[in-house]
């Protein structure tokens, strides 16, 4: 991760440089060259860490640190593939736009800010790389700002965003104030203890809500609508497939180490909670016409069935919802990707406008309707196995009403998705859409290996299944 | 010393304000102001806390969180402000209530 | 409008001075769960002001990345 920040900030040198020898391609490869050298360092410590147990990289007085265990190494493992994947696809993609080294130096540091969060050990370190990612990510989805769509959505969105963190670091102080220090591991053993009072129940409402903003639960969750389809389409499906399941994640590590005095609290809260977000997620995607915004409602809705397995408290509850967030990176990447290979041949996020694009350009067109059968939870491809797994931990907990629930929400989101497939495969072209072409094939490299993922785990998911269960592991024994 | 709920009262006030600032002020720059309140509403607490841990001796961990935090709601402060600045060449005014064009 | 803002002000104090008033009435569990608090990490956060120092740095650099984004010059090609 060192070297994932050294190349954030030597990227804006090299884009300079670039710029006067007028080969702008240099910078774009550096970037990519970093996120890949980021990938090595990231493989030897996922084999160190499955080795040797958790790593704390402390030296022995200096406690406010990074602790990396399964768990962190697992998200950081989904956020760089499709870092890589998205910064490769932006090479071509972002070629009319001006501003492109600060563009790579944001992203690097969004990919930075993330990694840290999952690598943090203490609660501040947790705060400090929760800002890194907050602030780029604020900017980049303002990035093309000659239109006030990004605009609007961008300001929403750090209203929401900051005041999510500044709520999350009022609840950092009260945990400081009831124990006097910030580490997980002190406070999950101080805390574990203590007899519940009042204040412990404020602080965990806080903590909800300020991850939860972040995380996408329905009360908090109107920035998401503008932010993502106004994104630039790498930026969205990294926002859709990394930021808030970094929001996610953060709940997890600290619902689970912190509060576990309250558990019966939490639980039937984020239960309740992630119910109301798949039935908001699922009816409001129903209703959309435009293709990110479909989307982007239908992360809600994703979010809202990982957030339901995290809920059960179950070791198998958890390895589901895990395991769903891998699936669902991959697979939102890969639909985002999809989408802005059509916004940039053709111009247009309208799915009236877009219809039956597959004379043009078939091979997009087939690769998203791979992505739309996935996410259904159609049986051979990925999704099927980690919404199973979640509604078969859910049974086992004995939630046979909740369960039920998310079976019928299920059943609704293949109604959009199947619409999605219809549009774009099966009708007939209109003006607009007879005249794409096919998307490059820089662009279509990260796409077809994104499929080509879902395919593979869908049809062997064994190994990823042992993956999202020891990362479940390590979440629950800190 | 003044006791510790006196100072508790005051930041959960400040919260509250600000809280109350985001949802109703209509200017946009009121509305990044609220940010800031809501931010050093948190910042009273850790310093009230680390003042009251030991009697006559202040715990540093408050002050250098507090220290870092400071800086980091200045930089949010100053990307919303450039923001502001755009959505306002966009829309030629400063209140929130006309940024309803994406609707849904 | 004069009432209305009247109204507003009147509400937003009954409803911070109510938080306020229950904050104080539970009592807060300050430091209750250490017998000892522990004291070497904050000092060497206070000693060595400069691993801080970095932290700030980075997040201040994405901020002024961020800054130059959004107020950068398109230039008409």
């Amino acid at each position: 991760m060192n070297a994932l920040l050294i190349f954030m900030i030597t990227t804006p040198v090299i884009g300079w440089l670039a710029h006067k020898r007028r080969y702008r391609k240099i910078r774009d490869l550096y970037a990519i060259s970093g996120l890949s050298v980021t990938a090595y360092f990231l493989f030897e410590l996922y084999v160190d860490v499955s080795a040797k147990g958790p790593l704390s990289s402390c030296y022995l007085p200096f406690e406010a640190c990074l602790q990396i265990d399964m768990f962190g190494v697992f998200m950081a493992i989904v956020y760089v593939m499709i870092g890589l994947l998205a910064a490769v696809y932006s090479v071509r993609y972002m070629e009319r736009d001006t501003g492109l080294a600060e563009y790579y130096t944001l992203l690097l540091g969004m990919i930075a800010g993330m990694m840290g969060v999952v690598f943090a050990g203490d609660f501040f370190t947790l705060f400090v790389f929760w800002e890194l990612m907050s602030l780029t990510s604020y900017a980049l989805v303002a990035f093309r700002k000659k239109r006030w769509a990004p605009i609007e959505a961008g300001f929403k969105y750090l209203i929401m965003s900051a005041a999510g963190g500044a709520t999350i670091l009022l609840a950092m102080s009260f945990l400081y104030g009831m124990t006097g220090t910030l580490n997980f591991a002190n406070l999950g053993a101080t805390l574990g203890s203590v007899v519940p009072n009042e204040w412990l129940y404020v602080t965990l409402t806080l903590v909800i809500v300020g991850f939860g903003v972040k995380a996408a639960i329905v009360p908090f969750h109107t920035w998401l609508p503008d932010a993502h389809p106004e994104a630039p389409a790498p930026i969205s499906a990294l926002l859709s497939g990394a930021l808030v399941q970094t929001g996610a994640y953060a709940l997890i590590r600290v619902l689970l180490v912190v509060f576990g005095s309250v558990q019966n609290a939490w639980q039937m809260t984020l239960m309740v909670f992630a119910i109301l977000t798949m039935f908001i997620g699922n009816l409001m995607a129903l209703l959309q016409d435009d293709i990110k915004r479909l989307l982007a409602f239908s992360t809600i809705a994703q979010m809202g069935y990982i957030l339901f397995g995290f809920s059960i408290a179950s070791p198998q509850g958890l390895t589901g919802s895990l395991f769903h967030i891998m699936n669902h990176a991959i697979i939102k990447g890969l639909l985002f990707l999809c989408a802005g290979a059509f916004v940039h041949q053709v111009g247009t996020r309208d799915l009236k406008k877009l219809e039956g694009i597959r004379r043009k350009m078939p091979l997009t067109s087939i690769l998203l309707a791979i992505g739309a059968i996935a996410i259904a939870a159609i049986p051979p491809l990925n999704g099927f196995w980690s919404e199973w797994l979640i509604v078969l931990a859910g049974v086992e907990a004995g939630m046979l009403l909740f369960s039920a629930l998310m079976i019928i929400n299920v059943l609704l989101s293949v109604a959009y998705y199947l619409r999605l497939i219809y549009v774009i495969v099966l009708k007939e072209p209109t003006p607009i859409s007879e005249k794409a072409t096919e998307a490059p094939r820089s662009m279509l490299i990260p796409i077809v290996v994104l499929a080509a993922l879902c395919i593979i785990i869908g049809l062997y998911p064994g190994p990823f299944i042992a993956l999202a269960e020891a990362a479940a592991k390590a979440a629950l024994s800190l | 010393m003044i006791p510790l709920s006196y100072y508790l009262a005051c930041s959960i006030a400040l919260y509250t304000i600000g809280m109350y600032c985001l949802a109703i002020k209509r200017n946009m720059i009121r509305l990044v102001l609220g940010i800031e309140i809501l931010i050093n509403a948190a910042h009273l607490n850790f310093i009230a806390f680390s003042a009251h841990l030991n009697q006559g001796y202040i715990d540093p961990l408050g002050s250098s969180i507090v220290i870092m935090s400071i800086v980091f709601a200045g930089c949010v402060t100053a990307v919303a402000l450039t923001i502001v600045t755009y959505a306002y060449k966009h829309y030629g005014t400063l209140d929130v209530r006309k940024l309803r064009r994406l609707k849904g | 409008m004069k009432k209305k803002r009247i109204a507003g002000i009147v509400a937003i104090i009954s409803i911070a001075l109510t938080f306020s008033m229950l904050s104080v009435s539970q009592e807060f569990p300050i430091f209750s769960s250490t017998e000892t608090p522990e004291i070497e990490t904050p000092e060497f956060l206070w000693t060595y002001r400069l691993i801080d120092m970095i932290a700030q740095a980075f997040v201040m650099f994405a901020a002024a990345a961020c800054c130059v984004t959004v107020l950068r010059v398109e230039k008409k090609e």
